[in-house]
């Protein structure tokens, strides 16, 4: 049961197709991942998804329902451009986003409260939103992204711009949604984070999805061609025919084995000539497929 | 498409209210505005009874009578207060000293007249300062009046006689209602009375106007409005902004009006309020004025809101603001008609026509008796009531599609497809 879904969508803006014949879906429960590069085409379709900007062509349903306005009262959105009012009180600009997604006075009252709570801003609540830090600012425009118990929730770049501190705040707020049955999709250009996160990707590059799928079985999909090796004696196991490619750091190698290059048979080699610590064949990252997907660098 | 959401709308507006509300720019605008403008009233109340005033002016003759009839005249005007001092029959000697004495500066002006039983005296001014408007006035009559009098005595006139034909009169305006009854003379009334409304009307739609663009803009540099987009319709959010904006507005007025009132019971502006300028309000026109204003404000603001939209910054506004001065230039520029005769066609044209209809029809009823025209204000109330409506979806579309053009401020050719794409 989808929650949202995009159907050969596509939008051109002038004389820039943004994005070309994008299909996927969201199911309740999952982690979803949009990943490219800066101007792939990200938060066009994220607009798309919001009603915000239409697509020329192609079907977008929310709630298994093609899309309505009505339906984004069961959706948190968090714009990559992030806004408060800045001369509002920070709970009276909560409250206000509640009102605004149909929550009566006290119920966003409450539920303001009860996560600034939970994000360590309660002290804030009664100070003017310009007062506050810029990493305040996004915890306070997160809740009110949440505060109406969203069914969907759709950020476009939410760790841009976070410590270290309050990245891991939001992810687990993040990961107890998912846990409670919602759908989550979140733009980045980030790998390690969507790595972490996801169950599911959808790879963009100039408006079209060069990848799309279950994370696990994308990553299935490529060979595990590397191997880290770390070892003490001769490196001459490095000269190996198994070996394509090979880096030592004295004593820390990182190899890239030949198309069907054996592992196995270049264990038994390594052995033989140094004592080994460490012998792993490392699945590719994430930015390693998208790096091999795009044939470029992510920038 | 979501339907309209009155929720929202109501929400919208009682946050932008409460914030402009609490703002220090709303105090201090409403301290400041009538705080201004008395002083500008007291400031041109003053430099007009001061302007030429306490002069000391000699009037050099050839004819005694003349002299001496100029100098009372020249005294008769207490407002003017000067002190005159004559020389007649005046030599060309007493004319040379005279102006040295104007030179050395004991003398404001040197009035001369030769050949004054000719049909072309020489009448000059001499003096050290030049341009003084009322000065001119007070002279030129001064010595017309005299030269009126000397030609009419010497045709044998005898002055009583003289006094009678050239005493100038003072014309009382009447009024005449269908009825048939004529009402008190209202004199200047109207005049001050259009040009007060017109003011009042022009002034604040203006400034309120450009405060909803401000607004507009504001939400566009900060950011807010794609979470507001994802939240409301943009046509809900504009009119729930302007609706915020305009309350603001009229909470402005109401506490300028009852501090005109409480200041105007402690007597120290009755004279001002009561005294030389009299201005009635009938029940129509006090129905009228608050319909037209807010009807006024909620066109032009939509139309600076949609002009708000396409632009980035508060910089790329101000190449707008010609416009926006246009409802002023239009207003003022129909008044003299207006005055002239409040049915004439351009008149009758301009009270109906929606974008000037806020400025004209309150002034133009004010200055007609009964029976009204109501068919006109029924048409230009409904033809406001629709172009705000026009203008308000115009403006919606354009707020919507003005997020994806952050960085760079719209051309004409773009705004169009905006509109279509939308």
């Amino acid at each position: 049961m989808p929650v949202v879904e995009l159907a050969g969508v596509t939008k051109a803006f002038q004389n820039t197709v943004a994005v070309r014949d994008l299909s996927l879906s969201i199911e309740a429960g999952q982690m979803f991942g949009l990943l490219g590069p800066n101007g792939a085409g990200k938060t066009t379709s994220i607009r798309m998804m919001m009603g915000i900007t239409l697509p020329d062509s192609g079907r977008i349903s929310l709630f298994e329902k093609p899309f309505d306005r009505r339906s984004l009262d069961r959706v948190g959105y968090l714009p990559e451009e992030r806004g408060l009012y800045k001369k509002m009180k920070v709970l009276e600009q909560l409250v206000f986003f509640g009102q605004l997604h149909g929550l009566t006075t006290e119920a966003a009252r409450k539920r303001a409260a009860d996560w600034a709570a939970r994000m360590e801003i309660s002290d804030a609540l009664e100070k003017k939103t310009e007062e506050l830090s810029k990493g305040m600012q996004q915890k306070i425009q997160f809740i009110a992204t949440l505060l109406h118990d969203p069914g969907l929730v759709v950020m476009d770049e939410p760790f841009s711009g976070l410590d270290p501190i309050n990245t891991t705040l939001l992810q687990d707020a993040l990961l107890e949604l998912k846990s409670q049955g919602k759908a989550i999709l979140f733009s980045t250009h980030r790998m390690d984070q969507v790595e972490k996160l996801c169950d599911a990707i959808c790879l963009i590059n100039n408006g079209e999805a060069i990848l799309s799928g279950k994370m696990r079985e994308i990553k299935s999909r490529y060979e595990r061609n590397r191997v880290i090796v770390e070892f003490e004696g001769s490196a001459d196991f490095l000269e190996s025919g198994e070996i394509a490619e090979a880096n030592n750091y004295a004593g820390h190698a990182e190899i890239k084995l030949k198309p069907h290059g054996d592992a196995q048979k270049l264990l038994h080699l390594a052995a033989s000539m140094a004592a080994i610590y460490r012998f792993e064949l490392v699945e590719p990252s994430l930015e390693e497929i998208f790096i091999q997907s795009v044939g470029g660098k992510p920038q | 498409m979501m339907r309209n959401s009155p929720r929202n709308m109501l929400l919208i507006a009682k946050r932008e209210y409460l914030e402009k509300i609490r703002g220090r720019a709303f105090r201090i605008s409403t301290v400041l505005v009538p705080a201004l403008l008395i002083f500008l009233l007291g400031v041109s109340a003053f430099t007009g009874r001061k302007m030429g005033t306490g002069k000391r002016i000699a009037v050099a003759a050839d004819n005694a009578a003349l002299a001496a009839d100029i100098r009372a005249s020249l005294l008769d005007d207490k407002s003017a207060g000067y002190t005159v001092e004559t020389a007649a029959p005046a030599t060309a000697q007493d004319r040379a000293n005279l102006q040295a004495r104007v030179q050395n500066k004991s003398l404001d002006g040197l009035l001369t007249i030769q050949d004054s039983a000719s049909a072309a005296p020489k009448v000059t001014y001499i003096s050290e300062s030049s341009g003084d408007l009322m000065d001119t006035w007070r002279l030129d009559a001064a010595v017309n009046h005299g030269l009126l009098d000397l030609r009419l005595n010497q045709r044998g006139l005898s002055p009583q006689q003289v006094e009678t034909v050239v005493k100038t009169v003072t014309i009382d305006t009447l009024l005449v209602s269908g009825s048939g009854q004529t009402g008190k003379s209202q004199g200047m009334t109207p005049f001050y009375k259009a040009t007060l409304m017109t003011f009042l009307m022009t002034m604040p739609i203006l400034l309120y106007g450009m405060d909803m663009a401000r607004s507009i803009i504001e939400e566009k540099s900060s950011r807010i409005f794609e979470v507001m987009l994802s939240v409301a319709r943009p046509d809900d959010i504009l009119t729930g902004k302007l609706l915020g904006v305009g309350a603001v507005g009229l909470t402005q007025i109401a506490i300028w009006i009852a501090a005109a009132v409480l200041l105007s019971s402690t007597a120290m502006l009755a004279p001002l309020l009561s005294g030389q300028i009299k201005v009635h309000f009938t029940l129509l026109e006090a129905v009228l004025f608050p319909v037209y204003f807010i009807l006024g404000f909620f066109l032009y603001s939509a139309f600076f809101s949609g002009l708000a939209a396409t632009c980035e910054t508060a910089q790329d506004l101000q190449m707008y603001i010609p416009l926006a001065v246009i409802p002023t230039w239009t207003s003022f520029a129909i008044l003299p008609f207006l005055l002239n005769n409040p049915n004439s066609p351009w008149v009758v044209a301009a009270s109906i026509f929606p974008i000037t209809a806020p400025l004209v029809m309150v002034p133009r009823i004010g200055m007609l008796s009964a029976p009204y025209p109501w068919w006109q204000l029924a048409l230009s109330l409904a033809l406001l009531v629709l172009s705000i409506w026009v203008v308000i979806w115009f403006a919606s579309r354009l707020y919507r599609v003005g997020i994806l053009m952050y960085g760079k401020r719209a051309t004409l050719p773009e705004l169009l497809r905006w509109l279509r794409y939308s």
